[in-house]
């Protein structure tokens, strides 16, 4: 898997944004129409080991390192959890 | 024999080996002395002249544990949990019911998740691919412990034992001693290892101490040992936890001892080891001539033999002469941390069925090695009472005695 460059990821959040759905979608297993904002981990069944499959999925993809801080620990919804991994991979690339 | 003290029973046994997964298969590739042994098959590549193992071969661990608890689960954790499945069964206790805090579960492993500490090694300096995100709880050895006493609900004292070859016996004698002294009433215990890996199988080559082509423990013509893989586990309980459940025993577990050379890292010697087998009398309350068979280490490596015969004749004396001593190593390799409880569970049908195993592979009388090791062919024994050996590196000594229940 190669790594996205950091002018990738700055120009194009969409595409980043698609990048994650993806990773959640082949990592966490679960179909790609039920992935809305609206979704919960619970409503997807995504427990915290798939949670961790994702996060290192991602980590991998964009060469950042996402520490469990708040915004991602307690993110139970999907929004907030990529809301969250979009702006510690923005962050890091900045 | 102090008769205040609880005795510990078996009420349960399950095993995972080369011979294939459970007892039975186990017990039957013994009693047939038909070697599990064959060409190795590795994750990785490896270069070395030694191209045998006793592994187990096509194991499917999904169709024995769920995706979610297989992923925390090293190779040497599937097998301790396929086994322990088994012998809980046959204990007749069912997944559903929470075993609660009067049990513990205990077991031995000499490395602990090889498989997952080589792999995140070849990631890390080799290939530059993630590591995977459970690599600890899968490598740390209390992995198979804590996963039994999880899908068991055991919440009494939990670990695991590291004493290289004497792991699983210790595991289990510790088990017992838990049970006599009183706190706990059910103990879930034995080994498991798998570590016959690319760059496990390099140490034990540079030790000088693996076999090119065959274990023939005892055997003048024996090179040395042939590593194996897998688990024994069993449920030991105290008489009256056994009885209040109205479960059958299958054994006493009536003596274990314990010894330390405290003298060579890696060359055995006799009289630690006969004093383990002596203390394992004692505690038992028996003289040497109770015993009915031993199931010896029996490696196949020079030293270990002629060591492990010196100790049984300081110890059995004249009457080591009518006494049938097997290794069964040539059968289901030497199972490290693991051994001990493969082989307790070999002893336990040995003295069930009163046969005692034949030393697979023996060739040639060794001046040595001066003891009847049944060659060739599986024997009728009748035995109140058999003895289980396991010597380590380290030095530690481990034997345990089993009798009729």
């Amino acid at each position: 898997m190669s790594t996205e460059t950091k002018e990738n990821i700055l120009s194009d959040p969409q595409r980043v944004y698609d990048q994650v759905v993806d990773l959640i979608v082949t990592e966490g297993m679960v179909d790609r129409d039920k992935v809305t904002p609206e979704a919960t981990f619970d409503t997807l069944g995504l427990k915290s080991i798939d949670i961790v499959m994702i996060l290192t999925a991602v980590e991998e993809k964009f060469d950042v390192y996402i520490p469990m801080d708040g915004s991602i620990a307690e993110a139970r919804d999907l929004k907030s959890f990529i809301d969250g991994v979009l702006q510690r991979i923005a962050s890091e690339k900045n | 024999m102090d008769v205040t003290r609880p005795r510990v029973f078996i009420t349960g046994a399950g095993a995972a080996t080369a011979a294939g997964i459970g007892v039975a298969p186990l017990w039957e590739a013994a009693r047939e002395g038909r070697s599990a042994v064959g060409p190795l098959e590795l994750a990785r590549p490896l270069r070395s002249n030694i191209r045998i193992g006793a592994q187990i071969r096509g194991f499917d661990p999904a169709a024995h544990i769920e995706s979610g608890v297989l992923a925390f689960c090293d190779r040497f954790t599937q097998f301790a949990v396929v086994a322990g499945d088994e012998a809980l069964a046959q204990a007749g206790l069912a997944r559903g019911e929470r075993l609660g805090p009067r049990t513990a579960t205990i077991v031995g492993t000499g490395i602990g998740g090889a498989d997952t500490i080589e792999l995140g090694m070849h990631n890390a300096y080799v290939t530059g691919q993630r590591v995977d995100p459970w690599s600890v709880p899968r490598l740390m050895p209390n992995g198979a412990a804590s996963q039994l006493s999880a899908r068991y609900g055991a919440q009494g004292p939990s670990f695991a034992v590291a004493s290289a070859c004497a792991s699983g016996t210790q595991a289990i004698g510790l088990g017992a001693h838990f049970i006599r002294a009183g706190l706990v009433d059910r103990a879930i215990v034995g080994g498991a290892e798998a570590c016959i890996t690319a760059s496990g199988m390099k140490g034990w080559e540079a030790l000088r101490v693996l076999s090119p082509d065959f274990c023939r423990p005892f055997s003048k013509d024996r090179n040395g040992m042939v590593l194996g893989e897998g688990a024994g586990i069993f449920v030991l309980e105290s008489e009256e936890a056994a009885r209040r459940r109205g479960a059958e025993p299958l054994a006493e577990l009536c003596g274990y001892g314990t010894s330390s050379d405290a003298a060579d890292i890696v060359r055995p010697d006799a009289s630690g080891a006969a004093s383990a087998m002596s203390q394992a009398l004692d505690d038992a309350g028996l003289p040497p001539g109770a015993i009915g068979y031993v199931n010896a280490h029996g490696t196949g490596t020079l030293a270990n033999d002629a060591a492990e015969a010196a100790a049984l004749h300081r110890v059995f004396g004249e009457g080591l002469r009518r006494l049938p001593v097997s290794s069964t190593k040539p059968i289901h390799g030497h199972g490290l941390g693991a051994g001990g409880a493969i082989e307790l569970a070999v002893t336990l049908m040995a003295l069930r069925a009163g046969i005692a195993p034949p030393t697979a592979n023996w060739t040639t009388p060794d001046p040595k090695c001066d003891l009847d090791c049944v060659p060739g062919q599986a024997r009728e024994v009748a035995m109140r009472y058999a003895m289980s050996n396991s010597f380590a590196f380290g030095g530690i000594n481990a034997v345990l005695v089993l009798g009729q229940p």
